[in-house]
């Protein structure tokens, strides 16, 4: 147990879904998860095996069904007020201009309307959106959006950031571009971050430590690994490292095994079904 | 889960096909359209950009039936007690317009149906509203709405006559029970289909329940009720005439109620002519409010800065 308390911890957190057929369903069992304060943690696993379950008891939008979460040691009640939520699919407000939708944060706080323009306009200026203040969300491209998500869950200056693949609608080069811009935008900022992909590649060249998440239902906490590569990384480099692609093989036999229990089990329900 | 409210609508009817003549609104909550770059940059001036051969056809259709009609009474065939005569139409409207005496008359039907839209698009909103947030009440209240929705609105005329005597309020009560429904059920439709990621989005970034309201409920709910303002402003006209009609001393069914008791064919047709310009104008008053107020929507023709 370190001094300073987890940034994030869950222990023993089990979900259980309702199911048409009246028996639960459980996404997650079991699941014990430790993030110290600063640190960059990704999840990874099949899709489907629970990773924005996981993401969304760590910001109190979905109670566990069994086990606890701890914030900075307090236990949740209720939304984690010291997180901000990049979600996997787009959701800035359609009728808001982008300047508006960053800085819609600073408005629920209350902030003055001109200190409120200058930080987004800073913060458009960071993300590369400076000419479009006045624009609405459906005239930005997808990873313009993703750039406003980014600016729109930063500029409350959240202790932690959960983002759930935010990347991975985008094309290959807008990613790379996107995770170097998100590995300046954090580091030295101090913040926590849980990130979840299903991206092996993109779990290790951003993170300290990968967790690896193993097939659903009833999907567990494989392992965590940790990635001892230096930073300041510049990830194109770092992807043609011997350690990084060491560290790459190894997790990425245990994922193939989850992989493929996953795709069994997919063949099975199809010939029950 | 109450969606029995929702599922119970047919499917959605387009913007000109609402104001029908059983006067009863069959609420179809009207889906926030498609994006339809012909209705969006410049629906107001989309005439202009028609090719001159179907404008001059346009034109010709239009003056050959009124010259048929004036040919036809002229020569007899259809007897001017019955149909009256475009250019004995165009004197009388002229007339109305010349010595004004038919500007009270256009004042009091435009003032109902100003009230009945704002009251009933009030009343809509805040039921729609307290119903798609509260499941209980909605389910509840479920069966009572589709029968109130269900009754007739004509023959709630004399009622509302009885109740609110000869001037302006039965007609705007008549109106409010036609406006009512299209902004209720566009406003429940609206707040129930925001989506759940904005509404998590906004929480997370810190809202409380009024601020999800103002930021993310009730522009969702305004999209739906603004792409049915059409049908809601063509009931409140529809309101204010019928009731006009039915019993009143002024406003134009008034007018045209009048006429017809001493077979003023004239008079009849005039009243028409009058109330059409008058709809057509409110139409692209509405069209102009609604492009300014829904203009973050997509819209495929426009500027993609990506
Ligand atoms: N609200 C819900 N109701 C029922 N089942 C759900 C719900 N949310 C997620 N699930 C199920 O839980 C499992 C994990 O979902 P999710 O966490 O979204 O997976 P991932 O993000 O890893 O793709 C999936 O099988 C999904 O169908
Ligand atoms: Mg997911």
């Amino acid at each position: 147990m370190p001094e300073q308390p987890y940034a994030v911890q869950l222990s023993g957190m089990t979900k259980r879904f309702p199911t048409a057929t009246g028996e639960a369903y459980t996404a997650v069992r079991d699941i014990d998860l430790a993030v110290a304060p600063g640190r960059f943690v990704s999840v990874v696993g099949p899709t489907g095996c629970g990773k924005s379950t996981l993401l969304n008891a760590a910001a109190g939008l979905m109670p566990p069904s069994e086990g606890t979460v701890h914030v900075y040691g307090e236990p949740l009640q209720g939304l984690n007020r010291r997180a901000s939520y990049m979600f996997q699919q787009d959701a800035l407000l359609p009728w808001r201009s982008v300047l508006d939708n960053v800085t819609l944060g600073l408005r629920i706080r209350k902030v003055p309307a001109d200190e409120r323009a200058e930080q987004g306009r800073a913060w458009l200026e960071r993300v590369g959106l400076g000419a479009f203040a006045a624009a609405y969300p459906h005239q930005l491209s997808g990873g313009m959006r993703k750039r406003a998500a980014v600016a729109q869950t930063w500029i409350v200056d959240p202790d932690i950031l959960l983002m759930d693949e935010p990347f991975s609608a985008l094309d290959v080069q807008t990613r790379q571009l996107m995770e170097n811009e998100l590995l300046t935008l954090w580091t030295g900022s101090e913040k926590t971050v849980i990130f979840v992909t299903h991206d092996l590649d993109e779990a290790i060249s951003l993170s300290d430590e990968v967790v690896l998440l193993s097939a659903g239902p009833d999907s567990e906490v494989v392992g965590g690994y940790p990635v001892d590569l230096p930073r300041p990384r510049d990830l194109m480099d770092i992807r043609n490292s011997p350690e990084f692609n060491d560290i790459y093989r190894r997790i990425w036999s245990d994922l193939r095994n989850e992989v493929m229990k996953s795709y069994e089990r997919r063949a099975r329900t199809l010939q029950a079904g | 889960m109450s969606d029995a409210l929702a599922r119970s609508k047919p499917a959605s009817t387009k913007d000109g096909a609402a104001v029908d003549d059983r006067v009863t609104p069959t609420e179809p909550p009207v889906r926030p359209p498609a994006p339809d770059p012909s209705v969006k940059k410049s629906a107001g001036r989309a005439w202009l950009r028609v090719s001159p051969l179907v404008l001059g056809l346009q034109l010709a259709l239009g003056v050959g039936a009124i010259a048929g009609w004036q040919l036809l009474t002229q020569v007899g065939v259809l007897d001017t007690f019955f149909f009256s005569q475009p250019s004995r139409v165009a004197v009388r409207v002229w007339e109305w317009l010349t010595t004004g005496v038919i500007y009270d008359d256009l004042a009091v039907t435009l003032q109902e149906t100003f009230l009945a839209l704002v009251i009933g698009a009030a009343l809509g909103l805040f039921v729609g509203f307290l119903l798609a947030r509260v499941r209980l009440l909605a389910a509840v209240l479920d069966p009572y709405i589709k029968i109130l929705n269900a009754v007739p609105r004509v023959v709630l005329a004399p009622v509302f006559l009885l109740w609110f005597g000869l001037g302006i309020w039965s007609k705007v009560a008549f109106g409010v029970t036609l406006v009512f429904f299209v902004v209720f059920f566009n406003t429940y439709q609206g707040v129930r289909e925001v989506s759940r990621v904005l509404v998590d989005n906004t929480r997370m970034l810190g809202a409380s329940e009024s601020q999800l309201i103002r930021h993310v409920f009730l522009p969702s709910a305004l999209t739906w009720i603004f792409s049915s303002l059409h049908v809601s402003v063509g009931f409140a006209i529809v309101g204010a005439v019928v009731g006009e009609y039915l019993g009143s001393a002024k406003g134009i069914g008034y007018v045209i109620a009048q006429a017809e008791g001493t077979f003023d064919t004239t008079g009849v047709f005039a009243g028409i002519v009058v109330l059409s310009v008058v709809v057509l104008l409110v139409e692209l008053l509405v069209n102009r409010v609604e492009r300014r107020l829904l203009r973050w929507r997509p819209d495929s023709g426009r500027t993609d800065v990506a």
